[in-house]
């Protein structure tokens, strides 16, 4: 008889999910969303935020939670996909046991899913989306900011890495290569705005895809412009290739690149050519106060590997998430109004990247730091902007 | 310049060619586009560094124990994926394709991570990164070289064991009318597996060469680099062996010099703006003959 037999397993399934689910109830969590890429292209980085915040979580739990509920981290995998975060989204509104968001890590992502978290009122907090369009999709009918980040603007970067070039290196004959997409883009036209307005001259504008390997033809027509320095609004995938190409056909000048060269991978995969980058980065382990000092050592016990900038961001932002729920309760609403509350620096929370705090857009005032690097190692760039 | 690019040009382009031959195998002999040739492609790069690594092989070793590994997978494929639905229509073996596409590279993604990794440095000869020929301006290294001569050499193998075996005889059978090859004695099950392993060690061998080549190798690769090799297969006339080796050096070369002269963000616009002119030209492709003599 096998439909017996079928169901008598389907009831014994039935009710271990009904177990197991009981504990869950009985606990009392509070729940945290983490929609993040996890499988894809770009689940390296959602690898590294994951790890910030969990780290975060583990630490506040082994203080005994808040007010004595565990938090929990739900990890949602949106692939970097704005369809997919468009469908995430609507699962984080309508899951009422979670409180607040820390992500979305693409910029595409995030503004995929804005729309959704602000007409449910949600809060969110952006540990790495650094597309300047956010600002403008923030906020709701009232101009309450729903969406806030801790990392700076891809304006910012970009200006910031122009004035660095001239000032800082002298250098006044440009090679730009970016991504083509909203982060490259951004970056590179911020740059490039600045570069001109200071009188430097910008000798290639050359795109690429995200993924691609071969850079020799946009170098080739590159070499030929003879650039003082290379400037890369990308990746570190792409940007350890395109280093190591462009030494290998004898373009060896100094590179630029912003936050998202911040990896300690970028060092194995660009090999002997990876000296001679500078970058702007928002956290310097180097110059990082003691609490940084230990949460970098915990990092690497832990994870095995050094600590980037968006692991610590993520920690930091779970951290201030933590703070607001622990403060005005686990209320969507009032968590929103504590943390458009933090908006002077000296409201502004002290976490291992700095003194985290918001603008009236959500956007964070921090400054950058500029690494480089050196005898295949970041170190920070011997000259600071101020 | 112009030298220096089409270098460029025809180094990418032998590395499509090698992936595209086994995309046109596969098709000549069952009309089955294999979505899922794009991860061998990609497992051949990962094996071979674990073979590397892990075991501490030398790396003619661990190269050719890769490409065996992927050959094998390739026709692991075929029996569990493809086989059962033989005499399915056509739709359901594409669609079951890309579904072991998408499982083959999260499978990667489980084995070895999402971050992109290195290819083992210490593994490759010192001479690899020595110049071998320059003109000019126009400097080849030795890795290059490695890269053409091996290309090259396969292809040619390729074509005797096509042209010379009885296996290839059977495959070639097989391409005209499969029914009357069986009806003649030709065990298809396994002209087809030996297809598929043929060029899913092809693509593995592309896969380790990228790999040493630019460095990096991460799970995803496979899918622009089989899109590129698919698009060459179908320039080359889909089902002809060297259509697809031609036509792999001339979408390499196309997007190369699309690149360094048009617009770069277009470049693989400029690369598919060729095979849709050459394709509404040539319906059958550039070296594509009638629909009965493939393989």
């Amino acid at each position: 008889m096998p439909g017996k037999g079928l169901k008598f397993l389907g009831s014994v399934c039935l009710m271990g999910l009904l177990m197991a689910a009981v504990p869950a109830l009985a606990e009392d969590v509070i729940k945290i969303a983490v929609p993040s890429p996890y499988t894809g292209s770009a689940a390296g980085f959602g690898e590294n935020v994951k790890a910030g915040v969990t780290l975060k979580v583990e630490e506040i739990n082994a203080a005994g939670g808040i007010d004595g509920k565990k938090v929990e981290a739900v990890y949602l995998d949106e692939q970097c996909e704005p369809r997919e975060a468009a469908t995430v989204s609507t699962k984080i509104a309508n899951d009422k046991a979670i409180v607040g968001i820390v992500g979305h890590l693409c910029s595409s992502a995030h503004l995929a899913a804005l729309p959704t978290y602000v007409r449910e009122g949600i809060a969110a907090i952006s540990p790495t989306a650094t597309s300047v369009t956010i600002t403008d999709k923030n906020k709701d009918a009232k101009g309450n900011v729903w969406s806030f980040r801790n990392v700076y603007r891809d304006d910012f970067q970009g200006k910031f890495l122009a004035q660095y070039v001239d000032k800082a290196m002298g250098l006044k004959k440009i090679a730009v290569f970016y991504e083509n997409n909203d982060y490259g883009i951004g970056l590179k036209d911020a740059f490039v705005k600045e570069a001109k307005a200071l009188g430097l001259t910008i000798v290639g504008e050359e795109a690429y895809m995200k993924g691609a390997q071969d850079f020799n033809p946009q170098l080739t027509k590159m070499k030929g412009g003879a650039p003082e320095a290379l400037f890369i609004a990308g990746y570190y995938p792409e940007g350890a290739l395109i280093v190591d190409q462009a030494k290998k056909i004898g373009l060896d000048v100094p590179k630029f690149g912003a936050d998202g060269f911040d990896n300690a991978d970028y060092i194995k995969l660009a090999g002997d050519a990876a000296d001679g980058l500078y970058l702007t980065a928002p956290f310097l382990a180097e110059t990082a106060g003691p609490d940084a000092k230990k949460f970098i050592e915990t990092f690497k016990a832990r994870f095995g590997r050094d600590v980037d900038w968006m692991s610590a961001n993520a920690y930091d932002a779970t951290a201030m998430l933590a703070d607001a729920i622990a403060k005005v309760g686990a209320d969507r609403a009032k968590i929103r109004d504590y943390l458009a509350g933090i908006n002077t620096a000296d409201k502004g929370y002290k976490g291992i990247t700095g003194v985290n705090y918001f603008d009236k857009n959500g956007d964070c005032l921090k400054p950058a730091y500029v690494k480089m690097v050196k005898g295949n190692a970041f170190v920070p760039a011997p000259k600071q902007m101020d | 310049m112009l030298e220096q690019q089409l270098v460029n040009g025809l180094t990418l382009g032998l590395i499509y060619a090698l992936i595209a031959v086994g995309y046109t195998m596969v098709y000549g002999v069952i009309e089955l586009i294999n979505f899922a040739h794009g991860e061998v492609y990609m497992f051949g790069a990962f094996l071979c560094m674990m073979f590397l690594t892990v075991f501490g092989a030398p790396l003619i070793v661990a190269v050719l124990l890769s490409m065996v590994c992927c050959a094998l997978m390739g026709v692991l494929l075929d029996v569990v994926a493809y086989r059962p639905l033989r005499n399915a229509p056509r739709l359901a073996a594409l669609i079951t394709a890309i579904g072991m596409s998408i499982f083959l590279q999260n499978l990667a993604m489980i084995i070895w991570g999402s971050r992109p990794l290195p290819f083992v440095k210490e593994a490759l000869p010192a001479f690899f990164k020595v110049t071998a020929l320059s003109f000019g301006d126009v400097k080849i290294s030795w890795m290059q070289m490695t890269i053409y001569i091996v290309a090259v050499a396969l292809m040619i193998l390729l074509n005797l064991i096509i042209t010379k075996t009885r296996t290839g005889t059977a495959m070639r059978a097989l391409a005209q009318n499969r029914v009357c090859a069986s009806l003649m004695g030709i065990n298809v099950n396994r002209v087809i597996a030996f297809t598929f392993a043929l060029g899913s060690g092809l693509g593995a061998m592309a896969g380790i060469m990228v790999s040493m080549f630019y460095n990096t190798m991460y799970p995803t690769m496979g899918y622009n680099a089989g899109v590129k090799a698919f698009a060459a297969a179908v320039l080359g006339g889909i089902g002809s062996v060297p259509g697809a080796m031609f036509g792999g050096v001339v979408l390499g070369i196309a997007e190369t010099l699309g690149a360094g002269y048009v617009s770069s963000p277009y470049r693989d616009g400029v690369a598919y703006a060729i095979m849709i002119l050459v394709i509404i030209l040539r319906p059958s492709g550039l070296l594509g003959r009638a629909v009965t003599e493939k393989a």
